[in-house]
């Protein structure tokens, strides 16, 4: 039984062109022309408990859309969408009480005061009974190690201290289903990793589902099995990482290094497409078959070779190659 | 019941972080206050009384009202437009609790650290001015009063969560809301007593919710209105109070059908 399901979902959005100038807002008080954005259209797919997806596509895809009518906030123009059993439009308190969704974007903490006053608020909102409370709080301030900064007022902390205690409020009431929407935006490497850990970690030990978006590959890489690729508002991939690398890149990469006097590019074109070339190392494109020929001949011939890997096409590049118009 | 309580205490001590901003404005207002009361001082000159009133009991008029209108009044209106426009909305639709209890107790909260320190400040104008401030202990116009300014704060708590409502039609209102913040305080007799106006807009007056919350409680205080005529006046503030709920619902749903569809 899937936990989550979207069938056919869509999303079209009515908005209005503002139009230029004092005389022009003055016109659209009597006529407006009502346009439509087709944000997300006709998307299904299917999440089983404890998965965790990666929603990548670029700006203005339709992800945070997705996510949006997934927790009720929009009402879907199309189809229809099913998490834990509920219609997530009707906005059911049962429904509520069981998921989360933590945006990089919109913050839930209140700035003026230590986040620990949030937790209290949001504990009586989500009627979680005090020893519940006390043990998942406690848990989730190891793990992220934030007693220090719990006194703090939030608008004194940095961007990644925000962030962790943004998830630990909401993760309280201990979520079935997480959405998260770009939680790792802005942070620096460190504090990126800290989130990505911990997301893995507390999906591994509570089999929460996790829908997440990000534009930084590292997190979907390190995190996610499967992908859903978002595009102009549908879906163009759905299934493993690595697949998608197998379908949409039909080369392999040779990164050779050279010793002694190193060579000419000349030389190396010979064997197939070149990049990054240095006299001393170089990447060549071959196609998937034929990788272990194109290694072979260049251990035999004489180029000074000093070391070849042979590497599966950035998965950076896959998707900057899908995404290219 | 404990959420809500929760929630006020939270954004009270949050209030109290901004103590001196606070204090700063209750100073511009005290200093308001007094302006009036001398302002009125010379108006009067010679004349013994304007509209029924002696200057003792104008004066009593601003001060006694002034403090009802700091008990009663909110700042609800931009909080929840700008609730709307910056979609923090959407973070509050996802949680377990209606928008309108949440932002409400959040309000009581916020204001309350203002109210107090309003009160105590006006409380020290009326004592400057103590020498022409007529005093009025009678229980039963003291409790009848009591009544109609906790009506009055429901009321216009509800009203400015109406008002708050229209971010969902309009995008700039802040100009808007200072309008009808102004137009609120005219009907209410914040500048000048309504009596001074023609006897139908003062009958209008008395039907719609604003006079309760300075004019008829200042009224009263002054024995020039009656104890019926006052509970004729409570009746009025809770059907205002029925009926700004039923509005309310019906804006919300509409505003939050337009929400959902263009994502404002
Ligand atoms: N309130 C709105 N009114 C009209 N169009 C909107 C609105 N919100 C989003 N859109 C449009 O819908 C499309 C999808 O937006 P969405 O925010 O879902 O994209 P996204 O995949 O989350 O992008 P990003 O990676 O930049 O966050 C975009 O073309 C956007 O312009
Ligand atoms: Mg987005």
């Amino acid at each position: 039984m899937p936990i989550i399901e979207a069938k056919s979902l869509s999303k079209k959005y009515e908005f209005y062109r503002k139009q230029r100038g004092f005389a022009g807002s003055l016109k659209s008080l009597f006529y407006r022309k009502k346009l439509y954005s087709e944000a997300v259209k006709d998307i299904s797919f299917k999440v089983e408990p404890g998965e965790l997806v990666g929603f990548l596509g670029p700006n203005g895809a339709g992800k945070t859309t997705t996510l949006k009518m997934l927790s009720g906030i929009l009402q879907p123009s199309g189809g229809s969408a099913q998490v834990l059993g509920f219609d997530p439009s009707k906005r059911e308190p049962a429904y509520q009480k069981q998921f989360a969704l933590v945006t990089g974007q919109k913050n839930q903490l209140i700035k003026d005061l230590p986040a620990i006053e949030t937790f209290i608020v949001n504990k009586e909102i989500y009627e979680i009974p005090d020893k519940e409370f006390n043990e998942t709080l406690e848990e989730l301030i190891n793990v992220f190690d934030i007693k220090d900064i719990l006194d703090i007022q939030v608008r004194k902390l940095s961007l990644g201290q925000r962030m962790k205690c943004e998830l630990v409020s909401a993760l309280l009431h201990r979520p079935k289903v997480l959405f998260l929407d770009e939680p790792t935006i802005g942070l620096d490497v460190v504090a990126q990793k800290n989130i990505r850990d911990f997301i893995k970690k507390y999906n591994q030990k509570y089999k929460t589902t996790v829908i997440l978006t990000s534009h930084y590959m590292e997190d979907i890489k390190e995190l996610c099995q499967r992908v859903v690729i978002v595009n102009l508002g549908k879906i163009i991939y759905d299934g493993k990482l690595e697949d998608l690398i197998k379908k949409y890149a039909p080369h392999k990469l040779l990164k050779i290094t050279f010793s002694e006097n190193g060579i000419k590019k000349e030389e190396a074109q010979r064997f197939g497409e070149v990049d990054d070339f240095t006299p001393y190392s170089c990447t060549i494109k071959t196609s998937r078959e034929k990788a272990k020929e194109v290694a072979v001949a260049l251990l035999s011939s004489n180029l000074p070779v000093d070391d070849i890997v042979i590497d599966e096409a950035d998965v950076d590049d896959v998707i900057r190659h899908i995404f290219k118009p | 019941m404990k959420k809500i309580l929760t929630i006020i205490k939270a954004f009270w001590q949050r209030a109290l972080t901004y103590r001196f901003t606070i204090f700063a404005y209750r100073v511009g207002e005290m200093g308001e206050v007094a302006v009036l009361v001398l302002m009125w001082s010379a108006i009067y000159g010679g004349q013994h009384t304007i509209s029924g009133l002696t200057l003792k009991e104008m004066i009593t008029y601003v001060l006694i009202g002034n403090i009802f209108y700091v008990m009663i009044r909110n700042f609800l209106a931009s909080l929840v437009a700008g609730d709307i426009k910056d979609g923090n909305l959407s973070m509050a639709l996802v949680r377990p609790m209606s928008y309108f209890s949440f932002i409400i107790s959040r309000e009581i909260g916020r204001i309350s650290v203002a109210t107090i320190m309003s009160i105590l400040s006006q409380a020290v104008v009326i004592l400057f001015f103590a020498g022409s401030f007529i005093w009025n202990f009678n229980i039963l116009r003291i409790l009848l009063i009591a009544a109609m300014v906790i009506l009055a704060f429901i009321t216009e708590l509800l009203l400015s969560y109406l008002v708050g409502l229209i971010a969902f039609w309009v995008d700039e209102t802040d100009g808007l809301y200072a309008t009808i913040e102004r137009v609120k305080k005219f009907f209410s007799g914040g500048y000048f007593p309504i009596s001074l106006l023609p006897l139908a807009f003062v009958k209008v007056s008395f039907l719609l919710p604003f006079a309760y919350s300075f004019f008829v409680p200042a009224q009263i205080y002054l024995n020039k209105m009656s104890l019926m005529a006052g509970v004729k006046g409570l009746l009025v503030q809770i059907v205002w109070i029925a009926a700004l709920y039923g509005i309310i619902k019906i804006v919300w749903n509409r505003g939050l059908k337009r929400y959902e569809g263009v994502g404002i």
